[in-house]
């Protein structure tokens, strides 16, 4: 058993842990402060007169740029996981020549840098017009995370019980219904930690759309809050208002499945 | 078990598919593009011509390549350090049982899933000649002057190393955290019965047990920060003067604000040496913990 503490440490804990959060803090009430307000000196803690016009013109203007976040994290997740979830099943289940080779492209991937494989595939998308298209940031960012959902996958559905499977063989169930009916329900929980953090890391990502969107009304948030950054000087209260209506959705996940990024985290870190 | 060469070949194909098509063919192709007079007209016309080992040459007869290789090495060990100590250091908070535990853990989790257009352009302004940071030294008369964080040449990259450190004390916090809930209760108990204090347990016990751990944080740590770009990209854009950039800033703006394609490929190869000299030595290391 672990060492209980009280209320006391909580409330050192939570002092350390304000510190560690306070840019959001700061990025909330910022939305509700004129630009004056905002790099006033001393600094102000609270909005000394909030205002909610900042965030309603963030949130208008950004109407579009949410939509289009939405269809990159959401169509990201769906070809990440369509293209990752069968592998890890016969690497982990299965003996065959090669694994190792396998193994290693999924590590090798995972680890090149961005921009090396970003700039290669500009010119490559150029080439097959796919610049400005959504799918083509789908394309880039499923690279990256393919390999790193694959990871994690594999430290789930080793501990699919191979007897189950050596039994539903010798049923004469075929491999594709065995992945189907008992991989993918018993690694359930592995793909619902996979699935926030692709989703999550797709919202977030700034270079992917920064190299293949130019057109304005193909934006995802990441750069579309751009818009509030001009060629005069910068809108901070807009940009903080957005920034903020941007980071709602993932600290939302983050407060209600916080334990499966950890878990999905710590799972892609440990498999050797 | 075994499995027909078909279905194994059937599961394994889509994922490899697009790694090779996406991942593996661009990657290849950065080494035939560095090798060329690429910019974006002679790319789509087709009419780059050879020029043999020019791209390499120019690159390293430019010293703002050998200040983005400096930046970058400087700006990972030293966030990497500085990180795994901070998430070491809240781990040893957390390693109790106290009320409201869960909820704190969550957000801990904060600086990682933040927006890194979000946490960038935060720091953009916290940093700022007139940001917050000097606004708040300046009303506690701790300094007269403004100091220049991100627009001196000489302190830029070691302000964003900062915020880097930042970024990842959730990645180090939670890896090193979850390392220590492996570590059993008992010795900490026959330590207490031996009457070591809570820094001689840390020293003697958390330590030496957390190597293995520590190890992998910190190779992890070194791959995922030697990737960095966007932060860099969004603070200061590789300035002032290019004296921020890292190597993946500057092949990206080799290729987009100059569209010298060939020069940056060059770069780009040799990144990608670094990484695979740098993976070889890591799995040396792997090796000899076993």
């Amino acid at each position: 058993m672990k060492k209980q503490r009280g209320w006391k440490w909580s409330a050192l804990v939570a002092l350390v842990v304000a510190l560690v959060v306070s840019p959001l803090y700061f990025i909330a009430i910022g939305g509700f402060m004129s630009t004056e307000e905002i790099f006033h000196k001393p600094p102000y803690l609270f909005p000394p007169a909030p205002s909610l016009s900042y965030y309603r013109d963030a949130l208008l203007t950004l109407l579009p740029y949410i939509k289009n976040s939405f269809i990159i994290a959401f169509g990201t997740l769906l070809l990440t996981l369509l293209v990752s979830l069968p592998a890890p099943f016969v690497m982990t289940k299965f003996r065959f020549e090669l694994k190792g080779a396998v193994s290693f492209l999924f590590a090798f991937v995972q680890m090149l840098p961005y921009t090396a494989v970003i700039i290669p595939l500009f010119l490559m998308f150029t080439r097959i017009k796919l610049i400005d298209s959504h799918f083509g940031v789908m394309l880039a960012l499923s690279v990256f995370l393919a390999p790193f959902a694959i990871i994690i996958l594999r430290s789930y559905m080793v501990s699919v019980p191979s007897g189950l499977i050596e039994a539903a063989l010798i049923d004469g169930a075929g491999y594709f219904k065995i992945f189907t009916s008992i991989v993918l329900p018993l690694s359930a929980p592995g793909i619902a930690s996979v699935s926030i953090l692709v989703f999550l890391l797709a919202w977030g990502n700034f270079i992917v759309p920064l190299a293949f969107i130019k057109a304005e009304t193909m934006r995802p948030l990441s750069i579309g809050l751009y818009v509030f950054i001009g060629q005069y000087g910068v809108e901070w209260n807009k940009l903080m208002a957005g920034s903020m209506i941007y980071t709602i959705p993932p600290l939302a996940v983050a407060l209600l499945a916080g334990k499966s990024i950890v878990a999905g985290l710590t799972a892609g870190a440990f498999k050797e | 078990m075994k499995i027909p060469r078909t279905t194994l070949f059937l599961f394994l194909l889509p994922s490899l598919a697009l790694i090779f098509i996406f991942g593996v063919y661009p990657v290849a192709y950065n080494i035939f593009l560095s090798l060329k007079d690429v910019n974006l007209i002679s790319y789509i016309r087709g009419t780059a011509k050879d020029v043999g080992s020019l791209n390499y040459r120019t690159v390293l007869n430019d010293s703002l390549f050998w200040r983005a290789l400096y930046n970058t090495i400087v700006f990972t060990l030293l966030s990497i350090a500085l990180q795994m100590v901070v998430g070491f250091l809240l781990a040893l908070l957390f390693n109790y049982e106290f009320p409201l535990k869960g909820f704190l853990q969550a957000l801990v989790m904060i600086p990682w899933v933040m927006p890194i257009m979000v946490s960038g352009s935060f720091f953009r302004w916290f940093l700022n000649d007139n940001g917050f940071l000097n606004n708040l030294l300046a009303s506690l008369n701790w300094i007269r002057e403004p100091v220049r964080w991100i627009t001196s040449e000489k302190t830029v990259i070691y302000s964003l190393t900062a915020v880097n450190v930042w970024l990842g004390i959730p990645f180090n916090f939670i890896l090193l955290y979850t390392g220590m809930q492996q570590i059993p209760e008992e010795l900490y108990e026959s330590a207490d019965i031996d009457g070591a204090a809570g820094w001689q347990k840390v020293l003697y016990i958390t330590l030496p047990m957390l190597r293995p751990v520590i190890v992998a944080t910190f190779i992890l740590g070194c791959i995922l920060t030697f990737k960095v770009f966007d932060l860099v990209w969004i603070v200061t854009r590789g300035g002032p003067g290019g004296a921020s950039h890292l190597l993946s800033t500057f092949s990206y703006s080799l290729a987009f604000d100059r569209f010298q394609f060939g020069k940056s490929a060059a770069v780009l190869v040799l990144m990608q040496i670094i990484v695979i000299l740098f993976v070889g030595f890591s799995n040396r290391i792997r090796l000899e913990e076993r």
